[in-house]
């Protein structure tokens, strides 16, 4: 910081900073890692993995105790599902049970030996399913692959048998389903329009927390004092300055993750380009104050990864991805609001996916600008009261022995070796 | 050589006591984010999911429909609509995940044999809700169905018996093993809590080696373990393994004890897992670190991949509906043998003679990192710092 820097206007210091913030994102790769290259990379290989989108063909086994026309025409229809496949036809439970064993096939259908006459006798016929549960897209084919087949051979029956009863065909009441939104029902267009706002957020915060990690380097090697940051701008000046920066960067990248890879990936997209993009714009924003504010907990650059990684996995749990936003625990429901995230993401499915129009999305709109104004507040403070007044006390720290940061370092490296020497040296390696 | 020993190992616990972030990433992080996956879904189950009614209808039967779709845990009617586009309009505010449609003609059609239609429509970009969604308007359907049916023929004097096989001469049993309850809980976190442990430790390996070349104390590092580096890397990890090791057991006594989950084998096979686990993550992460002595790019591996075991390790999409490029990824990282044994021992309890490959390989990644020892000694006798 220039001591006897001219006086500047407030303006003016927003947009020197911003200009000084610019510099330091373009120089530093590993920025550039982050507010870049990972909303290019990532979108595409999460969509890449999750782009089968439903499971196929599960293999199944058969134990068939009932050796009747019925059953095997039961796992005939079985086979023909799109969702699993009978791989094979085992002689007791015993034998599927190993298969299962050696992952060999993830479910077993049972008829026992009096499926056929009993069907035959008017009464009902049982079938089995025994499923493995270790993952839960597994057990729903199966069980919609049986279900089908189920009330189709119900139907065909019913007809022979109630034929002569009552005229009818089938039900009375005929039932369809109509998915909205994420109408192929898949998986990837269910998850990867939050992951695409997630993949954004986190890159953002982590960015910020990298450059500001990097300044913090630069000042434990130059007793405190950061040459790069040579604008002398109040807090709020300077946290908006830089604002500015980030949300520049953040253009070309955010309009690839949210429009153009759902565009290569056909994922669903009914919304306005223009409403979104005046969406996004708040949570972004509200990004770049929340990562400069969380970035006083990282004073390595590498502990960036360690700090920010784990977070995104509890995020995208929070927004309600996996399991349902409603029905969380009232202080996870609080933790989840502040998170510029839960609404960005929520707000752009529904946009996207679901096509609702800005209007709709009026309360999220508002929560995001809510949310902007108070993680400025809490950068503010975390600005006045905690980093410039660090940066102060590790230069009065040099002043008394233009060591004690180097040294700092070596204590917590637990090199007592090192440091012992040092003081018996008393020479600087800086 | 005693004296090395102890002065080595003193050095590594030192390093772990004096730097905040690794009690707080060590301990604290892994502990509370296994705490909140636990608690976030403790109901194990979805239900109660917001939903709406569009009842064009308004007759009796209708009303006995809605009364009858309340009752059912699976979906809860938040709203009733007047109409298809009111209907829509919740959809995408998100008051409701989905609505009922009873046409108007409903009871009119089927009073007179006629065949009505109900519809249901689901939002599916919420899954869980959504799956919920369909079951209850599905049996819902199915009931008004079976109402109308049961009522024509016991009517016409059949006895009840007769009625149940003729509208379903087939019924199934539906067994999902281990897991009756189908909790999202056991399935969800029982791989997702122990992929972020793992990730924190393979973080944790780069950050505490990388950080001597960051700090210029590699070579003493190396000095106070008398110049070898299989003791140098060895004294600075086994503290880190030992709390890891423990961190990874409360984790596991937290499930299995206090939430309940699934563990249908002998415990000393989960806890051999568990200490696998953390032994070879944190020999996959030394090896990358030997093979890229980069800091960053080390950190930057070790996150990427880490991340991605959460997606390509098959927790939620299982392996094989996956393209077949991405499964050997999944093999590549230690936790998907953690979850492989975890399936087989924890949840389906078979004879340990089928998961004993997992544990081989995992002996194997705490071993792999030997090989490339060699690189990260040449690398911290002449460091250099890429900032």
């Amino acid at each position: 910081m220039k001591e006897n820097g001219e006086k500047i206007g407030w303006l003016h210091s927003i947009g020197l900073t911003m200009k000084q913030e610019f510099k330091l994102i373009f120089r530093d790769e590993a920025v550039i890692i982050f507010f870049v290259v990972l909303a290019i990379v990532y979108p595409p290989l999460y969509s890449l993995i999750y782009n089968p989108e439903v499971v196929r063909d599960e293999a199944m086994v058969v134990v068939d105790d009932s050796h009747s026309d019925l059953s095997r025409e039961f796992t005939r229809k079985l086979d023909a599902t799109p969702d699993v496949q009978v791989k094979a036809y085992a002689n007791d439970m015993e034998e599927a049970k190993q298969m299962m064993a050696r992952k060999e096939c993830y479910g077993i259908v049972y008829f026992p030996a009096d499926f056929e006459t009993q069907v035959m006798r008017g009464n009902q016929g049982h079938v089995s399913l025994y499923t493995d549960m270790s993952v839960m897209m597994r057990y729903k084919a199966m069980l919609t692959a049986l279900t089908n087949v189920q009330m189709e051979m119900c139907t065909k029956l019913q007809g022979a048998k109630a034929a002569h009863i009552i005229s009818m065909d089938g039900g009375l009441v005929e039932s369809r389903q109509v998915p909205l939104g994420n109408t192929a029902m898949g998986i990837a267009s269910a998850v990867l329009p939050f992951i695409l706002v997630y993949v954004l957020q986190q890159g953002m915060i982590m960015g910020i927390a990298m450059i500001h990690a990097g300044g913090m380097g630069r000042r434990r090697r130059n007793r405190g004092i950061d040459r790069l940051d040579e604008v002398k701008a109040l807090p709020g000046a300077m946290i908006l300055g830089k604002a500015l920066a980030h949300l520049f960067y953040y253009l070309l990248p955010a309009i690839f993750a949210l429009h153009i890879v759902p565009l290569i990936f056909k994922f669903p997209m009914n919304g306005s380009f223009i409403e979104i993009a005046l969406i996004m714009f708040p949570f972004l924003l509200a990004c770049s104050f929340m990562g400069q504010a969380v970035r006083v907990f990282v004073n390595n650059r590498e502990g960036v990864f360690l700090l920010l990684a784990f977070t995104s996995v509890v995020f995208v749990f929070l927004t309600g991805v996996s399991w349902p936003h409603y029905q969380i625990a009232p202080y996870w429901d609080v933790i989840s609001r502040m998170i510029p995230g839960y609404w960005g993401s929520t707000a752009y499915v529904q946009m996207q996916v679901n096509g609702a129009s800005l209007m709709q999305m009026k309360d999220f709109y508002t929560a995001l600008w809510v949310l902007c104004g108070i993680w400025f507040v809490i950068a503010y403070m975390v600005e006045l009261l905690v980093l410039r007044p660090k940066y102060r006390a590790m230069q009065l720290a040099c002043e008394v022995d233009p060591d004690a940061l180097s040294k700092h370092t070596l204590y917590l490296q637990g090199d007592d070796d090192l440091l012992n020497a040092e003081l018996l040296d008393g020479d600087d390696e800086e | 050589m005693l004296r090395i020993l102890v002065n080595s190992i003193t050095r590594g616990w030192k390093q772990l006591a004096r730097r905040p972030l690794y009690l707080c990433m060590m301990v604290l992080v892994p502990l509370l984010s296994a705490w909140f996956f636990f608690d976030l879904m403790k109901d194990g189950v979805v239900q109660r999911t917001p939903v709406g009614i569009v009842d064009l209808d308004k007759s009796d039967l209708s009303r006995k429909l809605t009364r009858n779709l309340n009752a059912f845990q699976q979906v809860s009617i938040v709203k009733s609509y007047d109409n298809y586009r009111e209907a829509i309009d919740g959809v995408q505010r998100g008051e409701v995940f989905g609505f009922f449609f009873i046409p108007s003609d409903f009871s009119t059609k089927a009073l007179s044999n006629k065949k009505p239609t109900l519809s249901y429509y689901i939002n599916y970009s919420y899954f869980a809700p959504a799956s919920m969604q369909y079951k209850g308007f599905k049996t819902l359907t199915v009931l008004a169905n079976g109402g109308i049916v049961q009522n024509v023929l016991t009517t016409l004097g059949l006895p009840s018996e007769m009625v149940s096989a003729t509208l379903q001469p087939i019924v199934t049993h539906v067994h999902p093993l281990k897991n009756p309850w189908l909790s999202y809980n056991y399935y969800l976190s029982g791989s997702f809590v122990p992929c972020l442990l793992a990730l924190i430790v393979m973080l944790i390996t780069v950050f505490s080696i990388g950080m001597e070349w960051h700090a210029g104390t590699s070579r003493n590092w190396l000095r106070t373990a008398d110049n070898s580096i299989v003791l140098a890397t060895f004294t600075k990890l086994f503290p880190q393994s030992f709390i890891f090791i423990n961190v990874g057991l409360w984790i596991q006594y937290m499930m299995y004890v206090n939430y309940g989950f699934p563990l249908n084998c002998n415990p000393w096979n989960m806890i051999a897992a568990m200490a696998l686990l953390v032994l070879a993550s944190q020999g996959f992460a030394l090896f990358v670190i030997s093979l890229v002595p980069n800091f960053r790019y080390a950190s930057t591996i070790c996150t990427l991949l880490g991340m991605l075991s959460f997606s390509f390790c098959g927790f939620s999409l299982p392996e094989e509906a996956m393209y077949s490029w991405v499964v050997p990824i999944g093999y590549l990282m230690p936790i998907k043998y953690y979850f492989l044994i975890y399936v087989d021992q924890a949840l389906n309890g078979i004879d340990l003679f089928y998961s004993r490959y997992y544990y081989v390989i995992l002996i194997v990644y705490s071993l792999l990192p030997a090989t490339m020892l060699w690189k990260l000694r040449k690398h911290c006798l002449d460091p250099f710092y890429i900032p």
